[in-house]
């Protein structure tokens, strides 16, 4: 009688799922004016190139859900959804900024569709999760010590590898993101053990002075704040991480104190109209062609802030603003929300706390990392340079995003099990 | 796992805390939207420092004065009409803070958070715009000043067009002396880039016998009954106020008439610090002018730490007064229109490409600077000016009314000349056109500046006269 009564509770916190196929026309459609302005414009040369980017995502995204909603039969894709949407505005301003590295990008995407798919079946089994969280641990710190040793330092940080002559370059940064988290709900789940958490405090410790070490700031604090939500979640002890905020902080005032040229590198934050053809260049930019983008922005290859140094990556929310238009600019931060939201009111219905916590840290982190970006860029906050999750160019940042996104998924039971199943049961 | 979802409470507080940041984000652009679109950096705006989105503006005939052609900002073909509109249309790097292309440049772009600069985009070209004044009656009116610095305005005081406006010097915009301005130890290019008309400041000189007259009017009953006595001078605590002449025992009018400082320091005294301060005070000294999005310099009254000698002078248009021209035209203006001012406006009007209409001048009625029974005997003075004194001769068929002004500058102003001035306007019912006229250490009033003032007011005559 209990378990019955939990169960119809359960069913109960599922609200309807929203009709997915509606939503995926009106994404398409949305792909396709996408696809025919930079037609129309000739920022993409090659129809080709433009008609095979779109075709090919397109029909990716038809796949899915073909494959996902009708055989298999799950009805929750909100998540999907907004992967999707986000993916595809990326896709159209590398499309059109960047013609040749059009099927760079579509590859990196369709990779992260990829991994999305295979972190949703490591995950579907908790005991293989933990088996896997000591290698992934070791292999995660490998890739920062080797990146530490014999990566290139572009524009001031030293978080790439470069392969070839600039043929293939990751950034291992990005995939240990996925890692951090992995590593950090799984260690957790089985506790109190304080053995497990002292384990886990060192692995943080080593990732966040490796990024430290390699003058990637803005990652640094990602991991630090992923750090801080996980630490909370297990523990609920607000004083220990008060004390542990405060050291951090002390500790990076400490850093700006004998290293004055981290302080350096934020000289211009409050001032970049006083930088305006110096260090503050871009951002002046991408503020004076967001608000030349009006409400409903000015179409794709319609702006001027795409001609900025590496616009794609660090200005891509100007770049969203000024070609997009302001409103689906913020839209798109508060799908972040959404994501953040949807993790919450699905903790509580997760088959375990590492669902939880892996779905928490993971939107919390995307959505930390796009307040970064968004707030860095405008002058708001000091900034670090991080790039706007799914939208900024780079197929290490893709695969990560997709690779966190299975997380959220992933809290969901539906994920796992058909709808109807839970209902009758 | 309930105490976990409890837990998990904390990060909608960080949900918010994002949402309130994107709010703070949204105002800030909203705010600041219009200051940061029209930085010079923006390239969909400006070329370098020219503002190429600009569409055209023209003068009240519809005479093309600027236009962007195939992205290029290009003036009207007639050298002369350049110059003379120099400071009404603006260069395009705005150092002409007043010019509309300086003023106006958001309007000129149509430039809006809404659509942003999508219609630019779409037309090539922003809005439309169309001046208030008449180009060639400003060419009339720099040519009347020869060679002298100085200024001409007039406007229509029962509608507010200003219908010439013109600063010396100028320069011709398309062929830019930049090299002469930047080294120019003469002189010649001294406040180019200043319209004198908006944003000048002089001292009123015997102009300012006007508002003395106006507050004795209101203050002093027998004023009219009054004799004063002028022996060249007049004698206060030691101290005396000069006259230009010597004009023995004459009443109020004829003091009027012939600019008699001996009488007027004598009125400024009998009206007193208080009632003169009242007086300007009235009239918009000390106070901020805004015309559109022109901002006028404001001029300045201040008795605070006056003798009665400085009254005196005060009285007589010297002292520390300053007086912005618009100003005074806007006073003599009240004073044909019964006391009731009405704005000044220099845009007529704004349209979109698509011809919708941004922004159309209508009438603005100021302050009822004068009572009715106040500016009918004012009206009464200024005409008793011209007919009894300067001569109607002087004014061929136009039915001036008005009075001229010889400024002493201390040397620090520069130069050792008096600036001339006249301000007056037409009596006659069909031409109801008020004039300002300074010309910089021209000399006497009646000598420099009335020449100059029937010049231009000949030519209002010629072309809105019946
Ligand atoms: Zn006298």
């Amino acid at each position: 009688m209990a378990t019955k009564k939990k169960k119809a509770t359960h069913a109960r916190r599922y609200r309807k799922p929203v009709k997915w196929p509606f939503w995926l026309l009106l994404m398409t459609l949305f792909q396709l004016s996408c696809m025919l302005q930079i037609y129309i414009n000739g920022t993409q040369e090659s129809m080709v190139t433009l008609f095979t980017v779109y075709g090919v995502y397109i029909a990716a995204e038809w796949i899915y859900f073909f494959v996902f909603g009708i055989i298999l039969r799950r009805k929750s894709f909100e998540i999907e959804l907004i992967a999707f949407f986000l993916t595809g505005i990326g896709l159209t301003l590398t499309t059109s900024v960047y013609p040749d590295r059009a099927y760079t990008q579509l590859v990196a995407v369709l990779m992260g569709m990829i991994v999305f798919i295979v972190m949703l079946w490591v995950l579907s089994d908790t005991k293989r999760v933990i088996k896997l969280r000591t290698p992934v641990a070791i292999l995660a710190l490998a890739a920062l010590g080797i990146t530490l040793i014999i990566g290139d330092e572009i524009n001031g940080a030293r978080n790439w590898i470069v392969i070839g002559d600039g043929a293939l370059s990751i950034q291992p940064s990005e995939i240990v993101k996925v890692a951090f988290v992995f590593v950090g709900a799984a260690t957790l789940e089985h506790l109190q053990s304080t053995r497990s958490l002292t384990k886990y405090i060192l692995f943080a410790g080593a990732c966040i002075g490796m990024l430290f070490l390699m003058k990637d700031f803005g990652t640094a604090l990602i991991f630090f704040f992923t750090f801080i939500v996980i630490a909370f979640l297990r523990s609920g002890d607000i004083k220990t991480i008060f004390l542990v905020c405060t050291a951090a902080l002390l500790g990076g005032l400490g850093i700006l104190t004998f290293r004055p040229y981290v302080a350096n590198r934020f000289q211009t934050y409050r001032h970049v109209w006083e930088y305006s053809n110096g260090g503050g260049y871009q951002q002046v930019r991408l503020l004076i062609y967001s608000v030349s983008g009006g409400l409903f922005g000015l179409g794709i290859g319609n702006g001027r802030l795409r001609s900025v140094y590496a616009a794609t990556e660090d200005l891509a929310f100007g770049m969203v603003c000024e070609e997009f238009g302001i409103i689906i600019a913020f839209t798109v931060l508060l799908t972040f929300v959404a994501l953040v939201v949807y993790s919450i009111r699905y903790s509580v219905a997760a088959r375990s706390t590492f669902y939880s916590i892996a779905a928490l840290a993971a939107s919390s982190l995307l959505l930390f990392q796009a307040a970064l970006h968004v707030f860095g860029v405008t002058d708001l906050l000091p900034w670090t340079g991080v790039t706007l999750p799914f939208i900024s160019r780079g197929g290490s940042s893709m695969m990560c995003c997709w690779g966190l996104v299975a997380f959220i998924k992933a809290i969901d039971v539906r994920t796992y099990r058909r709808y109807d199943k839970i209902e009758r049961s | 796992m309930k105490t976990l979802s409890r837990r998990a409470w904390i990060l909608y507080a960080l949900a918010a805390l994002f949402v309130a940041g994107l709010g703070i984000l949204f105002y800030t652009f909203w705010s600041n939207a219009d200051d940061w679109a029209m930085r010079h950096a923006n390239r969909h705006l400006y070329a370098g420092d020219t503002l190429t989105a600009a569409g055209s503006i023209t003068d009240e005939t519809g005479a093309v004065l600027a236009e962007t052609v195939d992205g290029d900002r290009q003036y009207n073909d007639d050298r002369d009409v350049r110059t003379a509109t120099l400071h009404v249309v603006g260069d395009s790097e705005g150092y002409i803070a007043t010019g509309v292309q300086t003023a106006y440049q958001e309007e000129l772009t149509g430039y809006n958070f809404v659509d942003g600069v999508y219609d630019v985009k779409r037309y090539g070209k922003g809005n439309d715009l169309q001046l208030s004044v008449n180009a060639d009656l400003c060419v009339t009116a720099y040519d009347a000043l020869g060679d002298e610095k100085g200024t001409v305005g007039i406007f229509n005081y029962e509608t507010g067009q200003l219908v010439c406006v013109v600063s010396k010097p100028a320069f011709d915009i398309a062929n830019k002396p930049t090299e002469n301005i930047n080294n120019d130890t003469t002189g010649e290019y001294e406040g180019v880039y200043m319209n004198r008309f908006f944003s000048g400041l002089y001292t009123p000189g015997s102009t300012f016998k006007i508002i003395t007259a106006a507050s004795a009017i209101d203050n002093i009953s027998d004023i009219d009954d009054q004799r004063f006595r002028c022996t060249g001078s007049y004698g206060i605590d030691g101290g005396s106020v000069k006259c230009l002449g010597t004009h023995g025992t004459i009443g109020f009018e004829r003091a009027l008439n012939v600019s008699c400082n001996s009488a007027f320091a004598q009125i400024a005294l009998q009206v007193g610090t208080e009632n003169l301060t009242a007086t300007t005070n009235a009239l918009g000294f000390n106070q901020r002018y805004t015309l559109g999005n022109i901002r006028l310099a404001q001029s300045r009254f201040d008795l605070s730490e006056a003798s009665q000698l400085d009254l005196g002078w005060a009285g007589v248009g010297q002292y520390t007064t300053l007086v912005n021209p618009c100003h005074m035209l806007m006073i003599v203006g009240a004073i044909a229109n019964d006391g009731q001012a009405v704005m000044p406006y220099l845009v007529e009007r704004i349209t979109t490409q698509n011809g919708d209409t941004v922004l159309e001048a209508e009438t603005t009625l100021g302050a009822q600077m004068f009572s009715e029974s106040t500016a009918a005997r004012l009206q009464e003075l200024l005409r008793s000016n011209v007919e009894n004194y300067y001569g109607d001769r002087r004014f061929r068929g136009l039915e001036m009314c008005g009075k001229t002004g010889t400024a002493e500058v201390s040397s620090e102003e520069g130069g050792d000349d008096p600036h001339a001035w006249f301000v007056g306007y037409s009596q006659r019912e069909d031409l109801p056109y008020a004039i300002v006229v300074v010309v910089e250490n021209g000399g006497g009033g009646s000598s420099t500046a009335i020449p100059v003032a029937n010049e231009v007011m000949q030519a209002v005559d010629d072309l809105y006269g019946e």
